[in-house]
C-alpha cells in the first residue's frame, strides 16, 4: 500500500520534473518567470506600482530599449553585434535637431534623425561585408566615431529638440505613450519579418552557418546589410524618441545604452553564436529590464543596488539557460 | 575463463523514443584488430561514444580487462588507455604539433611551467610511428594538410601504448601512402598488445587490415567473421541486408542544344590553368584527380563561390555571371559542396528548412513564404530521396551523417538545377546510401539535368560517370569516354603532371 503511494507520488514529481524542465528549456520562460515573480513582489510591496500610470510608464522606459533591441537581435541571429547603436541614437538626435532647427522643418528633422541612424548602419554594414573587418571592432570604431561627430556638431552642448519629436517622445494616443504603441507595432512587424519572409530565412540561415547558406545561394552579404541598416535605422529611432521626450538632444544621448540592449537580446533567448532567437523574447527581456529599474524607484533603494541587480538577472537567466542546454564545447 | 580485453555485454542505448542499440554483445581480445562496419546510423558511433566514456548505456555492462567501466567522462576512459580517434578533426590549428600531441597532458615541471624540449623529444617519436617523421613537432598545425592533421590525431593517441585503440574512418582524408604506414602502425601496436576497433567504409581496407569483421545494422550486432573467410559481397550483404553492387546504368546523355560550356576557365589563386569543358544534357561527368588536383577549386570556381580570373560559362547558351552564388543558383546551378558539417548543414535548423534554402524564392511571393508550400515541398523531396527521420520539423543534426547529406542532396535538387555540381557526394557516407545517391543521380540525368560529379573513388566514376575528365596539378590533363575508361588509365592521367 504505502509502496504504491510512493511509487504514485514519484510518476508524478517525474512528470512535474519533465514539465519544468521543458518550459525551462527556452530561455524566454525563465525570464517570463522572473518577470511575473517581480510583478507578483511589487504589487504586495508598493500600492502605487498596480496603477495605470505607473505601468504605463514601465512601458514607455521599456519601450526604446527594445525598439533598438529588436534591431539588434536580427544583427545577433545573424552570427553580428552590433555595439554602436548607444553612439548612434547620440549622433541621430543631434542631426535630427540641427536639420530641424536650421531648415525649420519638422519632417527634415525627423528625416535627419532617421536617415543618420540608416547611414550609421550601413555605415557598419560596409566596414564588414566590404572590408571585411569583424563587426565587433567594426561597430566598436562606430561607436567611438559616431559619439565623437554628435560632440563635435554641438560643441558638447545640448540642442533643443521639440516640435514633431516631443510627440514621439512624450505624445500619447488614448493615454497610451507613442513610442510604447510603437513598440508593439515593430513587434508585431519583426515577428512576422522573422517567421514569415524569405529576408527573415536568410538572416537565420546566415547566421546558422554563413559558409553553408553561401553555397546555398543565399544573398550573405546582402543580408548583412540588411540587419546592420535596419540596426542602424531603429537606432535613429531610439534617438529621436529619447530627445523628444527630453526636448532637448544631447550628444551624450544613449551613452551605454548598447549593454541594456544587447543584454534585452540575450535575455530574450538569442544565441550569440547566431542562428537562433525571437522577437517576442526581446520585448520580455526589454520589459523586465525596465521593471527592475521601475522597481528600486518605487522601494527607495540605491540606484547602485540597480546596476548590479542588472547584471544579476542576466547572469541568472542565461545561467538556467546554459545549465539545460549543457556543455556546448 | 580468458579476460578479454573489451566486453561489451547486452549494451542498449535510445535517443528520445528511438532505440540506437538493442543489446550489442561483443567481446575483443587483446593483440587483435577488429574491424567494425556498418552503414551510417547502424549505431557504431553511438557505442564507441558508450566504450569511450562520451555517452552512457541504458542497460548492459563494459568490462575492460575484466573490471567492469563505469566511464563518467571520455577523461576517464582516456586515464584507462582507451583512446578514441573520432573521423572529424578535432586539432587546434593555432598550437604547434607538440601542444596538440599533449593537449590536456602537458608535461610541466613544478611551477607548472612547459617542459617544451621534452615535449617536442616525445612528439618526434610518436610522430615517427605514424611516418611523419619529417614534421617539425613546432609546427603550427593549421599549415599542415588535413591528412596530416589526421595522423597528428592518431600520434597523440599512441603517444602512450594504448590499451583500446579506436579509429573511425581515419583514411578518408589520408593517401595512399599514408593509409599504408597506419595500417603498419595498427599491426604494431597489436603487437605490442593493444586491441585495435578500426571503423571503415572502405570493405578492402578492412578485409586486408583486420583480424576480425563484425557488422552492425540498425544497432545490431549481424555478424562476426574471420576477415579471411569472408569477402565484399558478403560484407555489403550483411551491411544493407541484401546485396548490391555498383553497376552503370547505361547513359542519360542526349543530343541536345541544352548544354552547358565553360571555356577557358581559371580561378583568382591561380590553382588552376585555365580549363574548357562541355556537359551535354543528361550527361554525368566525373572529375578526378588525387587529393589537390584542383577539382574542388574548379567547381568552387565555376559555381561563384570563388573568384574568377578568367573565363567564361554558358547555361543553355546564356552567359552566366561568375563570382556571386546566388546569381548561379537563379540561373540554375546548384552545389552539394563537400564536407558536410562545415559547408552543408545549416546546424540549428529543422530538416525541412535545410532543405529548402536555396529555393526561398520560389517558396515565397512579394518576399513572403508561401503558407503550406515549404512543407509540401521538402515533404516531397524527403520521400523521393528516402531521408529517414522522425518528422521534417527535427533538428538536421539529430539526423545519421547520410540522412543529413541526403537532405544537402534535396536541397540541391529542389533547385530543379541545369547544372548539377556534387563535389565528393558519397564521401564518409555508407555502402546503402551510397547505391541511393547514384540512383538519384541517375534519375537526374534521365531528366535532362547535366551532373559534373567530383570523386576521388575509382568504382564510384566507373559506376556513374558517362565521361571522366582527370584533373592533374590544377590541370585538366583528360578526358576519357565511358570505352577508354580504365581504372588503369585514369590514373595514369592523374599522375601525369607529378
Amino acid at each position: 500500500m504505502t509502496q504504491e503511494v510512493t511509487a504514485a507520488m514519484t510518476v508524478e514529481a517525474q512528470s512535474i520534473k519533465k514539465l519544468l524542465k521543458t518550459l525551462l528549456a527556452r530561455r524566454e520562460t525563465s525570464v517570463a518567470i522572473i518577470l511575473l515573480l517581480v510583478v507578483i513582489l511589487m504589487s504586495f510591496a508598493s500600492e502605487y506600482f498596480f496603477t495605470q500610470r505607473n505601468l504605463l510608464n514601465i512601458g514607455r522606459q521599456a519601450s526604446v530599449v527594445a525598439i533598438v533591441a529588436l534591431g539588434q537581435t536580427l544583427v545577433i541571429i545573424a552570427r553580428g553585434i552590433d555595439l554602436s547603436v548607444g553612439s548612434v541614437i547620440g549622433l541621430s538626435a543631434v542631426t535630427g535637431a540641427i536639420v530641424a532647427q536650421t531648415t525649420g522643418s519638422q519632417v527634415l528633422g525627423i528625416g535627419g534623425a532617421l536617415g543618420a541612424g540608416l547611414a550609421a548602419g550601413l555605415f557598419n554594414a560596409v566596414l564588414y561585408t566590404r572590408f571585411h573587418i569583424n563587426p565587433f571592432i567594426a561597430t566598436l570604431g562606430t561607436l567611438s566615431i559616431a559619439r565623437g561627430l554628435a560632440l563635435l556638431m554641438t560643441g558638447g552642448i545640448p540642442v533643443s529638440f521639440n516640435g514633431w519629436a516631443s510627440w514621439f517622445g512624450a505624445g500619447r494616443i488614448a493615454d497610451v505613450p507613442v513610442s510604447l504603441v510603437m513598440m508593439f507595432l515593430l513587434a508585431v512587424l519583426f515577428f512576422f519579418l522573422a517567421t514569415r519572409t524569405r529576408a527573415g530565412r536568410n538572416i537565420y540561415a546566415t547566421g546558422d552557418n554563413p559558409t553553408a547558406a553561401r553555397l546555398a545561394g543565399i544573398d550573405v552579404d546582402r543580408t548583412r546589410v540588411l540587419v546592420f541598416a535596419v540596426s542602424g535605422l531603429l537606432a535613429g529611432l531610439g534617438g529621436l524618441i529619447l530627445a523628444g521626450n527630453l526636448n532637448s538632444a544631447s550628444p551624450d544621448l544613449g551613452r551605454g545604452y548598447e549593454l541594456d540592449v544587447i543584454a534585452a537580446v540575450i535575455l530574450g533567448g538569442t544565441a550569440l553564436s547566431g542562428g537562433r532567437g525571437s522577437i517576442p523574447g526581446v520585448i520580455l527581456g526589454a520589459l523586465l529590464m525596465a521593471l527592475l529599474g521601475n522597481a528600486f524607484v518605487l522601494l527607495g533603494i540605491s540606484s547602485h543596488w540597480q546596476v548590479v541587480t542588472k547584471g544579476l538577472v542576466i547572469v541568472l537567466a542565461v545561467g538556467i539557460d546554459g545549465i539545460q542546454r549543457g556543455r556546448e564545447d | 575463463m580468458t579476460t578479454h580485453r573489451l566486453n561489451i555485454a547486452g549494451v542498449t542505448k535510445s535517443f528520445g523514443p528511438v532505440k540506437v542499440l538493442h543489446g550489442v554483445d561483443l567481446k575483443i581480445a587483446p593483440g587483435s584488430v577488429v574491424g567494425l562496419l556498418g552503414e551510417n546510423g547502424a549505431g557504431k558511433s553511438t557505442l564507441m561514444n558508450i566504450v569511450s566514456g562520451s555517452l552512457r548505456q541504458d542497460a548492459g555492462h563494459l568490462h575492460l580487462d575484466g573490471t567492469e567501466l563505469a566511464l563518467q567522462s571520455v577523461r576517464d576512459g582516456i586515464d584507462l588507455g582507451i583512446r578514441f580517434v573520432h573521423q572529424e578533426l578535432s586539432t587546434i590549428g593555432s598550437l604547434s604539433v607538440a601542444e596538440n600531441i599533449f593537449l590536456g597532458d602537458y608535461l610541466a615541471g613544478r611551477a607548472g611551467v612547459i617542459k617544451r624540449r621534452d615535449m617536442a623529444a616525445r612528439s618526434q617519436e610518436a610522430l615517427a610511428s605514424v611516418g611523419l617523421d619529417r614534421i617539425d613537432p613546432n609546427t603550427i598545425v593549421e599549415t599542415l594538410r588535413p591528412g596530416q592533421q589526421q595522423l597528428i590525431e592518431i600520434a597523440k593517441a599512441v603517444v602512450v601504448q594504448p590499451r583500446l585503440l579506436i579509429l573511425d574512418e581515419p583514411t578518408s582524408s589520408l593517401t595512399s601512402v599514408e593509409a599504408a604506414k597506419l595500417f603498419e602502425l595498427m599491426r604494431k601496436l597489436a603487437a605490442d598488445g593493444a586491441a585495435v576497433i578500426f571503423i571503415t567504409h572502405k570493405l578492402e581496407e578492412a578485409l586486408n587490415n583486420c583480424d576480425r569483421i563484425v557488422v552492425l545494422r540498425d544497432g545490431a550486432l549481424v555478424s562476426d567473421e574471420l576477415a579471411d573467410q569472408t569477402d565484399k559481397a558478403r560484407l555489403i550483404h550483411h551491411m544493407v541486408g541484401k546485396s548490391s553492387v555498383f553497376e552503370w546504368k547505361g547513359s542519360a546523355a542526349k543530343a541536345s542544344d541544352a548544354q552547358i560550356s565553360i571555356r577557358g576557365l581559371c580561378d583568382a589563386d591561380a590553382h588552376l590553368s585555365p580549363v574548357s569543358l562541355d556537359v551535354g544534357a543528361g550527361e554525368v561527368v566525373a572529375l578526378f584527380g588525387l587529393v589537390g588536383a584542383g577539382r574542388t577549386e574548379f567547381m568552387e570556381t565555376l559555381f561563384g563561390f570563388r573568384k574568377a580570373a578568367g573565363g567564361e560559362v554558358f547555361i543553355h547558351g546564356r552567359p552566366l555571371r561568375l563570382g556571386h552564388v546566388p546569381t548561379s543558383v537563379r540561373n540554375g546551378v546548384a552545389m552539394v559542396p563537400e564536407g558536410r558539417k562545415v559547408r552543408g548543414i545549416l546546424p540549428s535548423h529543422s530538416v525541412e528548412r535545410n532543405i529548402s534554402a536555396s529555393n526561398l524564392d520560389r517558396l515565397s511571393r512579394f518576399g513572403l513564404m508561401r503558407a503550406g508550400a515549404e512543407q509540401g515541398a521538402a515533404a516531397d523531396l524527403a520521400a523521393s530521396l528516402r531521408i529517414k527521420m522522425e518528422n521534417a520539423k527535427q533538428v538536421i543534426t539529430r539526423l545519421s551523417g547520410g540522412n543529413q547529406q541526403k537532405a544537402v542532396f534535396a536541397r540541391a535538387v529542389m533547385v530543379e538545377p541545369r547544372l548539377l555540381l556534387l563535389d565528393e557526394p558519397t564521401h564518409g557516407v555508407d555502402v546503402g546510401a551510397k547505391s541511393e545517391i547514384y540512383e538519384i543521380i541517375h534519375e537526374l540525368a534521365l531528366k535532362g539535368m547535366s551532373v559534373i560529379v567530383s570523386s576521388s573513388e575509382l568504382p564510384e566514376v566507373l559506376a556513374i560517370a558517362d565521361r571522366c575528365v582527370v584533373f592533374s596539378q590544377g590541370e585538366m590533363v583528360g578526358s576519357l569516354t565511358r570505352s577508354e575508361m580504365s581504372e588503369g588509365e585514369i590514373l595514369r592521367l592523374a599522375f601525369a603532371n607529378h
